[in-house]
């Protein structure tokens, strides 16, 4: 209990320091609503099908980034080193950071969510499978942005490191595009990415529609990830603490 | 009866790839004193700092501290120390109050607590009036100050302090050191690495001396400084003045001439020889000895001569 009120401190701090500062905001913001935007002057009733792969692109944007950057910044200016002198366990360090993170993430997708249900009228079919859907992306999201932090020493390696990998997941995740249009080939790899998940059980959610097998099975593999993920920060992190 | 020591390290060793950085280190620190680790750069003292405040492991050894191992009880042992690293690393966009009080939720202090501690730390290192200016915002030597309370702010029973007072001016280093003072008089035992000799001196109860990862002394000033008493130091003025080779050429007695402000510091073998020496010397180059006396020997001296004694040392190894 005492480590869980340690990790909040350490998500407050955060906020308080970074995520919650106005222009980081709306520059999680700004893209995806421009976009989508775009999208809906150009056709009022097709929009909707792409609008869960743009919520789902905007948390895991929001949530990588977010989570590298403050690490390699902290890591940076050395007030990382603070947390390791603390009486913090790892797991208690990576929460706090996740947590943060994945604030940020939700907090983008719910008023990029709210913006398109007022100003466009998107209504959600299954509320609880969207939200899962965005806790659970945001959490496993944050959980890479830390792994990618701790290898790296700088911000925009940071960067380079994770769009090698978030571009191409972008592409085969059925953000743009329904998994069953992705040629033959491409599609089993579909499922070797987290993204695909959680833009189904968003999909779930405005729709109705799976493009996998349903709810309980993107919400397994949902989870799955987040252990993976988890595991593979703490083992990352308790590395990059002795470096 | 000799009390538990809150620290004792044993045989602690640190290799780097090829570089050993601590071998078979061994030494305790009684609750209470004020300890100085001493050594050249590169010495190893950040290594064992690390090492004792769980941001490194070890390769061998045995680490105690307060009564526990850090490397295997790393919580329990940070819950009672407090690290000021050489580097101040505060949070720059938060105030000096928010940092004290953040790093108080961090050591689990309740919210009352945190507030009461944050103030009380402002007011005894005279930041009362900075309490809501970002630590980015300080200067140098209040960062210093600020990042030391931040260390203190869970009331830990050891605080290990990392070159505290380097590129701070005089006055700024003063002050910080009578703070250490302070912090000790409240009941904090103090692990102080410093390259500042003459403050360890006379800050410290006793001095390790750390050379190239061995311990090449460890005692009270006085007992490291009685270990070169058997060098004889003079200092000597010429008039008018005189060149080394010369004087070396001509003093066999001598072992080591330095020139500071207008005196020779003879290092010398027998002061009775060297004398007799430096007389004739004086005569046949035509010089007059003004001033003669004895010196004693220093930390500084103590250090040097350990310094030289072991880099023969290790320079004869095969």
């Amino acid at each position: 209990m005492r480590q869980f009120r340690r990790a909040y401190a350490i998500s407050r701090k955060d906020i308080e320091s970074y995520y919650g500062k106005p222009p980081l905001v709306t520059w999680g913001l700004l893209f995806p609503a421009v976009l989508l935007l775009s999208l809906y002057v150009k056709d009022p009733t097709t929009y909707l099908a792409i609008a869960p792969g743009i919520i789902a692109m905007t948390l895991l944007f929001g949530s990588t980034s977010m989570a590298a950057i403050v690490v390699t910044f902290e890591k940076r200016a050395g007030t990382f080193q603070r947390l390791l002198l603390a009486p913090l366990s790892m797991r208690t360090i990576i929460l706090g950071k996740a947590a943060s993170a994945s604030a940020y993430g939700l907090a983008t997708a719910l008023v990029l969510t709210l913006g398109l249900k007022f100003a466009l009228g998107m209504t959600l079919v299954d509320p609880v499978i969207f939200l899962v859907g965005l806790i659970l992306g945001a959490s496993c999201f944050s959980l890479l942005g830390l792994t990618a932090a701790v290898i790296v020493r700088e911000v925009f390696e940071a960067m380079t490191l994770m769009n090698f990998v978030r571009f191409p997941v972008l592409f085969i995740s059925g953000v743009f595009m329904p998994l069953s249009q992705l040629p033959s080939w491409l599609q089993p790899l579909a499922l070797l990415s987290p993204l695909t998940y959680v833009v189904d059980l968003l999909q779930i959610g405005v729709t109705g529609r799976s493009a996998i097998g349903g709810p309980v099975v993107s919400v397994l593999a949902g989870l799955l990830f987040l252990l993976a993920s988890a595991l593979l920060a703490e083992l990352l992190f308790r590395r990059a603490a002795f470096q | 009866m000799r009390s538990v020591p809150i620290i004792s390290v044993s045989n602690l060793s640190k290799s780097f790839g090829s570089l050993r950085a601590l071998r078979e280190v061994s030494f305790s620190v009684q609750r209470g004193e004020i300890f100085a680790y001493l050594g050249p750069n590169g010495a190893g003292k950040t290594t064992t700092i690390r090492i004792l405040g769980g941001l490194l492991p070890r390769d061998a050894g045995e680490v105690s501290i307060c009564g526990a191992d850090v490397a295997r009880e790393p919580v329990f042992v940070k819950e009672r120390i407090g690290v000021v690293p050489d580097e101040s690393n505060l949070y720059p966009e938060l105030t000096c109050r928010r940092n004290l009080e953040y790093l108080g939720e961090l050591y689990g202090l309740r919210r009352g607590m945190r507030s009461a501690k944050a103030t009380e730390l402002l007011e005894f290192f005279a930041l009362t009036g900075r309490a809501d200016t970002p630590f980015g915002a300080l200067s140098r030597g209040l960062k210093r100050r600020l990042t030391i309370a931040a260390a203190l702010v869970h009331e830990p029973e050891v605080v290990f302090l990392d070159e505290p007072t380097s590129g701070l001016d005089v006055p700024s280093a003063r002050a910080l050191r009578e703070l250490i003072r302070s912090i000790n008089r409240r009941g904090a035992t103090v692990f102080l690495t410093t390259h500042n000799l003459q403050e360890a001196e006379v800050l410290s109860q006793r001095v390790l001396i750390l050379i190239q990862g061995r311990v090449a002394a460890l005692g009270t000033p006085a007992e490291i400084r009685q270990r070169v008493q058997r060098l004889n130091l003079l200092a000597v003025t010429f008039s008018p003045q005189i060149e080394v080779a010369p004087l070396l050429k001509a003093c066999p007695a001598v072992l080591q001439a330095s020139f500071q402000n207008g005196v020779w510091r003879l290092e010398v073998t027998e002061a009775h020889a060297a004398l007799q020496q430096l007389v004739s010397f004086a005569e046949a180059a035509g010089v007059r000895l003004s001033e003669i006396s004895t010196m004693t020997a220093s930390l500084e001296d103590a250090f040097m001569s350990l310094l030289t004694e072991c880099t023969t040392k290790e320079e004869a190894r095969p």
